[in-house]
């Protein structure tokens, strides 16, 4: 699993973050590898670096040191990242973060501005096919404080799909949703990420959740402890 | 979706705070259409009354600022009509003087004064031709010596005086032979009397305050009969020898150099630069307070995909359709208080309802400009938020 870049969608080699005042090494050497198709799980206790590992993987920042390589290509030697980072990878927050002047249709359009170029009829339609995708089509016209937590985290699920990403970073996508509202969300979740053939990486505290990755790793002080499979 | 429309819905997350700051903007912005307008409508009824009355040439003292603070020996006038290339002249004494529109009841009675425009005109001035006549008659050459006088039609709205009524200028009582309709803006509000009785009573004998005149162009080039006549005029000399201390130009110079005008002018803008600064210290602090409400949406769209550089066009597109909404609220409240200011008897018609197109164009593209710059901060420090920060922000 940890070879190098070559064969893996996503590769982190030796990357290592410390926060502006110092005192915290949030990452201390870090290597992982994502295979294309590959569903993965970090575990560990609070603090352990599992979200700035995504954060890095998901090149929503950089790495003090070491590199990110996407399909062989070091990251750090791009200069678009932003539109790297709205073609190729899809975001799951925990708190869904949906814009809450927009209805569903309108929020899982957003990351449409920077895909590839469509009309606003064929930004629409996609989303509409997004949202009938995770059930949520006869929602799309309901602003997210008109939707339960459920369901918001379903149209944010259709929103990190807009651009039909290789890769969903999940940062544990079912930590505000009661257990039936869990199940759900993760069932689909896994639906889509064998349909679409996904690379899953999902951040997460709970076992029930990482049961279903093909691959945890398990944290520790900002180190990987174990890069094992779950089954 | 448009990326209009989602700027559009941002505005609608506090509409509150939204309509207020349009609301303040339009005020600004308003009052610079409203005082610009007013100061453009001044300055083009005296252009369109130089044209309509085909004005060749406008002579006043030298070095007077104005009409009204200049003053010509009358001596020049016969001498201007008296050239082969002048067709007419039109010569004023104009002042503003003190008015009573009644008479004192009692001996106790001072009726209420106030100043009045009143041009003293000669009886040949061709001005008197565009006059419409909407009640009574044109004065005549014998009405000289008889104290009486013409009203424009807003005078006589504003203080309910008609044909026959009487008005008491510098302490005189003038009987009302006609009310017209001039396409002057301020003649419209003044009243217009024979030149000599006025000279008398204003203690200005044998002095008007300027006079205009029309040339015949017979040549092929009509600029230099006129220059040619401009020229003679200003090589006039008294009885004594000595040239008449006159400035001869033409009416668009007149205009442009004119004193009155240009501190309209600058007054307006003056009042208009304070007006909008202080619109763009309001559209500073309402996009601040809306870039920092919404940090973590900012780190949500960055974490998506969008650039900075489509960040700082929502914040500066947000601050634009502001500027748009209150550049076309302030456009209504400025027409609509020209035409409140022009109803007013306090004005004496001397403003005109309406703004120009061009000046309402220039307030949008100012108001741009303005939310342009009120929200080039804030879109600054939105696109700078790094996504990881922003959306841990609470």
């Amino acid at each position: 699993m940890t070879d190098g870049p070559a064969g893996q969608l996503l590769f982190a080699s030796d990357v290592r973050k410390t926060y502006p005042d110092g005192a915290v090494h949030a990452l201390n050497g870090v290597t992982l590898g994502v295979r294309e198709a590959e569903h993965v799980a970090i575990t560990g206790p609070s603090g352990c670096g599992k979200s700035t590992l995504l954060n890095l993987l998901g090149v929503l920042d950089r790495p003090d040191s070491g590199e990110v390589f996407f399909r062989g290509e070091a990251l750090s030697t791009r200069r678009d990242l932003d539109r790297f980072r709205a073609r190729q990878i899809g975001f799951v927050f925990q708190s869904f973060f949906l814009l809450p002047t927009l209805t569903a249709r309108e929020n899982v359009q957003v990351p449409m501005f920077e895909g590839m170029p469509l009309s606003a009829r064929e930004r629409a339609k996609k989303a509409d096919g997004l949202l009938e995708l995770v059930g949520m089509e006869k929602r799309a016209g309901h602003r997210p404080m008109q939707l339960s937590v459920g369901e918001r985290q379903r149209v944010a699920l259709a929103r990190a799909l807009a651009n039909d990403p290789a890769l969903l970073l999940a940062d544990e996508p079912t930590g505000n949703l009661d257990s039936e509202n869990a199940v759900r969300v993760l069932d689909l979740l896994t639906m889509l990420q064998k349909e679409r053939r996904l690379a899953l990486l999902v951040v997460t505290h709970s076992d029930d959740v990482a049961r279903r990755a093909d691959r945890v790793v398990r944290m520790k002080d900002g180190r990987v402890l174990d890069d094992g499979t779950a089954r | 979706m448009h990326f209009a429309t989602f700027i559009l819905k941002n505005l609608t997350r506090r509409p509150t705070r939204t309509v207020l700051t349009v609301l303040g903007l339009a005020v600004s912005v308003g009052s610079m259409i409203a005082l610009l307008g007013i100061s453009e409508n001044f300055r083009e009824s005296m252009r369109d009354t130089f044209e309509k009355r085909g004005v060749d040439l406008v002579s006043v003292a030298s070095g007077a600022s104005d009409q009204l603070s200049s003053e010509v020996d009358e001596g020049i006038i016969d001498k201007v009509r008296a050239m082969p290339d002048v067709a007419g002249v039109d010569a004023a004494l104009v002042e503003l003087s003190e008015m009573t529109l009644r008479e004192p009841r009692d001996e106790n009675d001072t009726p209420p004064s106030s100043q009045v425009l009143v041009q003293a005109w000669l009886p040949d001035n061709f001005g008197y031709d565009d006059l419409e006549i909407r009640s009574g008659r044109k004065l005549t050459p014998e009405d000289a010596g008889q104290f009486r006088c013409m009203v424009g039609y807003k005078f006589a709205e504003n203080n309910n005086k008609n044909v026959g009524d009487t008005i008491t200028v510098l302490r005189h009582k003038f009987t009302i032979v006609g009310v017209f309709k001039s396409f002057n803006l301020f003649e419209n509000g003044c009243i217009i009397t024979v030149l000599k009785e006025y000279q008398e009573l204003s203690g200005r004998k044998n002095k008007v305050t300027g006079f205009s005149l029309r040339v015949n162009k017979t040549s092929q080039n009509p600029d230099e009969d006129v220059e040619r006549v401009r020229q003679r005029i200003l090589s006039l000399t008294d009885k004594d020898g000595k040239p008449f201390r006159v400035s001869v130009e033409r009416p668009q110079k007149y205009l442009n150099d004119a004193v009155h005008i240009k501190i309209t002018k600058a007054m307006a803008w003056l009042i208009s630069a304070v007006a909008l600064f202080i619109g763009v210290i309001s559209m500073l602090n309402t996009m601040a307070m809306s870039v920092l409400e919404r940090t973590q949406e900012i780190g949500i769209l960055r974490a998506v995909g969008w650039p900075r550089g489509r960040i700082v066009r929502m914040v500066l597109g947000e601050a634009i359709f502001l500027g748009m909404a209150s550049a076309f609220v302030g456009t209504i409240g400025a027409v609509a208080t020209t035409y409140l200011l022009a109803m007013s008897p306090k004005v004496n018609g001397f403003i005109e309802g309406g703004i120009a197109p061009w000046i309402i164009v220039q307030g949008f593209a100012i108001t741009i400009v303005l939310g342009l710059i009120g929200g080039a901060y804030p879109a600054y420090r939105a696109a700078r938020l790094m996504p990881t920060e922003a959306i841990r922000h609470d």
